[in-house]
């Protein structure tokens, strides 16, 4: 059964790929065993991180690059990431929008995904959806995430190469953006490049990768700023040939650096998966007990403090001092 | 696993029909109903519709029809058929009693009319949808 | 059930004298025909000339919407014409287009070629009546174009032409099928009023709320667009194109969308003449009366037309248009009973033309100018109105203008939300609609009403003509034509493209070549749907 899921999948079965990320995304029984069985099945994809603060244009930039690679005749696989409404649970999911035209195109796969606003920004599932999407054999997975704070910094440990989109008068807002882009950004695309503060904003992003750079020292590559318009098609074949770049690059690391970087993606994986699995399977544990509803009716009429709550509800579930 | 199953819709308007605002407006109450709504826009053939509802594993899918030429709905439920993809497909928008009709017959499950409650919208498909 | 403007003013029981102390009469209002024209712009009003009572044409094939006209003729519309394109056309694609085969001709006159103008004018005047041809901003420069070619066809003066045929470039943000992008939308809008004011030409611009409201856009918002976007659209032809503020006192022209709340669609209306008025003479230093004054055609809401229960829709319109009437307008068209179902039948447009006639011969609302002036809570209404428009229009050009806006998302933004809040209230019954939320029937006891029907085959008919056709064309002629064009289009921005589209519409060049290879000299893809080749090597 699951050999054979895993041979549908291999071979590009859009509708069992469909099924199992719908599956994946839902939390449905059986797909830990796909999952594992499909690893060895995966490695072979080059994932592009795109990423941004709303209405940059990076859906539009997506667009176009799927035309691009397509050009160039290889198979691209799509996630497009839109949170989910803290209030109500839902989402809209629209990036798929500015994609549409290549939904006919077998050598295209567009999914889109809400964050459903556990553990920051991305979805716990997106690194399996990209398993997925890798075993199914597409060359390129380009992942477009929400840029609204932690995604953009996510993204990047489980892309080979992130890129970062801004639009000029951002102005402030470059100073405003977390800390944490310019460490992980490889490429920096200022799209609507026609707008006026454009050389502006390009000054104002070299001025904070150098100072990103001076203190973290990252090896090998100087991240590049790139103009683009987008919606004109304009700057694309710039942005694919500077990714190709990157990727180059990335083979001439000394073979410690490449290890050390595996070493810290499988890591942060590795870890990022282990705490799930302890929310949903101890955290939710004890916040469905009936001792934690015990504990909170005591906290509320004021006989117990809720350090001492905690202290004792986690030396009952974990045996701890 | 507890991970909340959620509710996933596909809204798009069809052909070369120019008016969103409805589709968004009931985009918004479905996400506000705690669904995830993939919403496609307009100028969407019936062959991308079944495309993206594929590709996206929805349970639902809203077309949104400001009047006229039913023929793309006709053929958006033949191509459902032909690639065996039968999850609910729901119209809403002014489309004419005998039109209705037709639709229906061609295994549309569910017409809204103008001014139908947000309400009876969500109400239908939570009905419709076994998760 | 809400006692609240459509934008959420609380309304008292009863006004008085004081909710209008201050209102000083020659300043703020002004007799008819007198800055700042709130009471409207002739003397005389409906004496002079009555509104133009007019229904929306455009139906299947261009013979079949001839057919149509003449019919609407023989009803009492005597005065005008008014056809509405497809969408296919809208966008624009030919009939031909893999999607343009699927419909066109239907909600709509397929208005891609001089062919099919001459088809729909045959035997109908150019001149004696105004002609107004409404859909898309894309196809206002080749519309202009067939208007010139027909003319000269029939040895008429172009100038002796009167009506509209241009539409805002702004029509796509509101739900209308226009495909190009906003720039080159601009570019080729003020191309052809140019063109008109250079030409002197009595052919207006429609640059229009009623896409916006009929989505679900308030009033106040409504006002403030259509400042904002006649501000920015003037602005850019005086400024771009160099051209006299006071010249262009004859190109726009607003189709506003009157609802059902009275008396505030009649504020609406008093509101927009004055502060149109006042941007003309204090953004743009208008020297004439004539600068200062909007043409006002009004449309009864569709919006407000119920699906349930149809032959209530005919009180409705009724109350509309005789708001409209009393509001001051120069032409009414009216969304009619059957406006949720289908295409007006015969039965629904005679009942509009009839409705319209009633008004205006059997009411006395033709005797007297601005009949609700003086009205204390009319007055007040239009001042509040007003107010409230101004703080939308700061936020606007705050932004940088309406170009600006559109692009932040800010105008769509403000027609989402609305629409979203008057669906709310619906649902909750803070406002009531007959046969919708309350006084509702089983279906099965509903209206039966005749409905127009449409059929698929006559898309695919207009399809196939055109495809036959357009290998009949003089294809050298043509060809030359359309690279003349290109060459043109390539020649930047400011270099007016309406010679060379004239030109070409002459040659029998469609809307899709034609716009086609214009988008194709901006970098666009040739079709804007990115299905088809552009079939002309340039």
């Amino acid at each position: 059964m699951v050999n054979s899921i895993v041979e549908k999948i291999v071979n590009g079965d859009v509708r069992v790929v469909a099924k199992l990320i719908r599956d994946i995304d839902d939390g449905a029984p059986g797909t830990r065993e796909i999952l594992k069985a499909l690893y060895r099945h995966t490695g072979n994809a080059y994932i592009i991180g795109i990423t941004g603060a709303p209405g940059v244009g990076k859906s539009t930039l997506v667009d176009q690059m799927i035309q691009g690679l397509r050009m160039d005749g290889k198979t691209v696989g799509v996630l497009a990431v839109d949170p989910t409404s803290p209030l109500s649970g839902g989402a809209i999911l629209g990036d798929r929008v500015r994609m549409q035209r290549h939904s006919l195109d077998e050598g295209v796969f567009i999914r889109s995904l809400a964050t459903r606003g556990q553990f920051g920004g991305l979805t716990q599932s997106t690194r399996s959806v990209i398993d997925v999407l890798d075993a199914m054999g597409k060359d390129y997975i380009i992942v477009e995430t929400v840029g609204v704070g932690q995604d953009e910094i996510d993204i990047a440990k489980s892309a080979h190469t992130t890129v970062i989109v801004v639009v000029p008068g951002m102005g402030d807002n470059i100073q405003a953006i977390k800390a944490g882009i310019f460490e992980v950004g490889d490429i920096f695309v200022i799209n609507k490049s026609d707008r006026p503060d454009a050389l502006n904003t390009m000054n104002d992003l070299k001025a904070m990768i150098d100072i990103t750079r001076r203190r973290f020292k990252k090896e090998g590559w100087e991240p590049s700023i790139l103009m683009a318009e987008a919606a004109i098609n304009k700057g694309i074949v710039e942005l694919l040939n500077e990714i190709e770049m990157h990727r180059k690059n990335r083979k001439t690391l000394s073979r410690e650096t490449i290890i050390r970087h595996k070493k810290a993606i499988a890591r942060n994986e590795l870890t990022d998966m282990i705490k799930i699995r302890l929310v949903e399977e101890v955290l939710n544990h004890i916040t469905n007990s009936l001792e934690f509803k015990k504990h909170l009716d005591c906290i509320v009429d004021g006989t117990k403090d809720p350090y001492s709550a905690c202290d004792e509800l986690l030396s009952a579930k974990l045996n701890l001092e | 696993m507890s991970n909340k199953q959620r509710i996933k819709v596909l809204v798009s308007v069809i052909g070369l029909d120019g008016h969103f605002t409805g589709a968004e407006v009931v985009s918004r109450f479905l996400m506000d109903a705690g669904m995830e709504v993939v919403y496609l826009g307009i100028y969407q053939t019936p062959e991308m519709i079944v495309s993206a509802a594929i590709q996206e594993h929805v349970d639902v899918i809203g077309i949104s029809s400001h009047a006229a030429n039913y023929e793309q709905i006709n053929l958006l439920m033949d191509l459902m058929k032909k690639n065996n993809f039968n999850v609910p497909v729901m119209c809403g928008g002014s489309i004419p009693p005998q039109d209705a009709e037709v639709l229906i017959k061609k295994g549309v499950s569910k017409i809204f009319l103008p001014s139908s409650t947000s309400e009876s919208i969500v109400n239908y498909i939570v009905s419709k949808v076994k998760r | 059930m809400k006692r609240e403007t459509d934008y959420g003013l609380e309304i008292k029981p009863v006004y008085t004298p004081k909710d209008i102390a201050g209102l000083d009469y020659t300043k703020d209002v002004g007799d008819p025909g007198s800055y700042p024209f709130t009471r409207g712009y002739h003397p005389n009003g409906y004496r002079s000339r009555v509104w133009t009572r007019r229904m929306t044409g455009g139906i299947g094939s261009s013979r079949r919407t001839n057919e149509q006209l003449k019919q609407f003729r023989a009803m009492g519309q005597t005065q005008g014409i008014l056809v509405i394109c497809d969408r296919p056309s809208a966008m624009p694609i030919d009939a031909d287009h893999p999607m343009g085969r699927r419909e066109a001709g239907v909600l709509g006159w397929h208005a891609t070629s001089l062919l099919e103008f001459e088809e729909l004018m045959e035997d109908i005047p150019l001149t004696g009546q105004s002609i107004t041809l409404l859909g898309s901003a894309p196809l206002s420069a080749l519309r202009l174009g067939y208007v010139v070619a027909l003319a000269e066809k029939r040895g008429v003066d172009w100038r002796e032409v009167h009506g509209s045929v241009s539409e805002y470039p702004f029509g796509h943000i509101f739900g209308q099928t226009d495909n190009l992008p906003l720039d080159l939308n601009i570019k080729l809008w003020l191309d052809s009023t140019e063109f008109i004011v250079r030409n002197k030409l009595h052919i207006r611009s429609g640059i229009l709320t009623q896409h916006f409201q009929e989505s679900g856009g308030n009033n106040p918002q409504a006002l403030a667009i259509e400042i904002a976007m006649l501000k920015e659209l003037l602005g850019k032809l005086v400024n771009e194109r160099g051209l006299d503020f006071d010249d262009l006192a004859l190109i726009p022209y607003e189709l506003v969308s009157v609802g059902l709340r009275f008396f505030e669609e009649i504020a609406k209306v008093r509101a927009l003449r004055r502060m149109y008025a006042k941007m003309a003479r204090e953004t743009f230093k208008a020297k004439t009366d004539k600068a200062c004054q909007l043409l006002i055609a009004v449309h009864t809401s569709s919006r407000t037309m119920t699906y349930q229960q149809p032959l209530n829709n005919i009180a409705r319109c009724a109350i509309e248009t005789l708001a409209g009437a009393i509001a001051g307008c120069t032409a009414i068209d009216n969304a009619c009973l059957d406006n949720a179902y289908a295409e007006p039948s015969p039965f629904a447009a005679r009942m509009s033309l009839n409705t319209q006639h009633i008004v205006s011969d059997e009411t006395g609302v033709t005797d007297v100018t601005d009949p609700l002036a003086g009205s204390y809570f009319v007055e007040y209404l239009t001042n509040k109105v007003e107010e409230e428009a101004y703080k939308i229009l700061q936020q606007i050009e705050d932004m940088g203008g309406m170009i600006e806006a559109v692009k932040q998302g800010f105008i769509k933004n403000l027609m989402r939300e609305s629409a979203l809040q008057k669906q709310r209230e619906i649902e909750s019954g803070e406002r009531l609609v007959v046969g919708v939320n309350e006084l509702v029937i089983p279906p099965e006891e509903d209206d039966k009403i005749p409905i127009q029907s449409v059929e698929a085959s006559d898309s695919e008919e207009i399809a196939d003509r055109m495809a036959n056709w357009k290998k009949t064309r003089d294809i050298p002629l043509l060809k030359e034509k359309i690279a003349q064009l290109y060459d043109d289009a390539k020649k930047g921005y400011h270099y007016n493209l309406m010679p060379s589209i004239t030109e070409a519409v002459k040659a029998y060049g469609t809307a899709g070549e034609i716009i086609g290879v214009i988008r194709k000299a901006y970098g666009y893809h040739y079709d804007p749907l990115e299905m088809i080749d552009c079939p002309f090597e340039l």
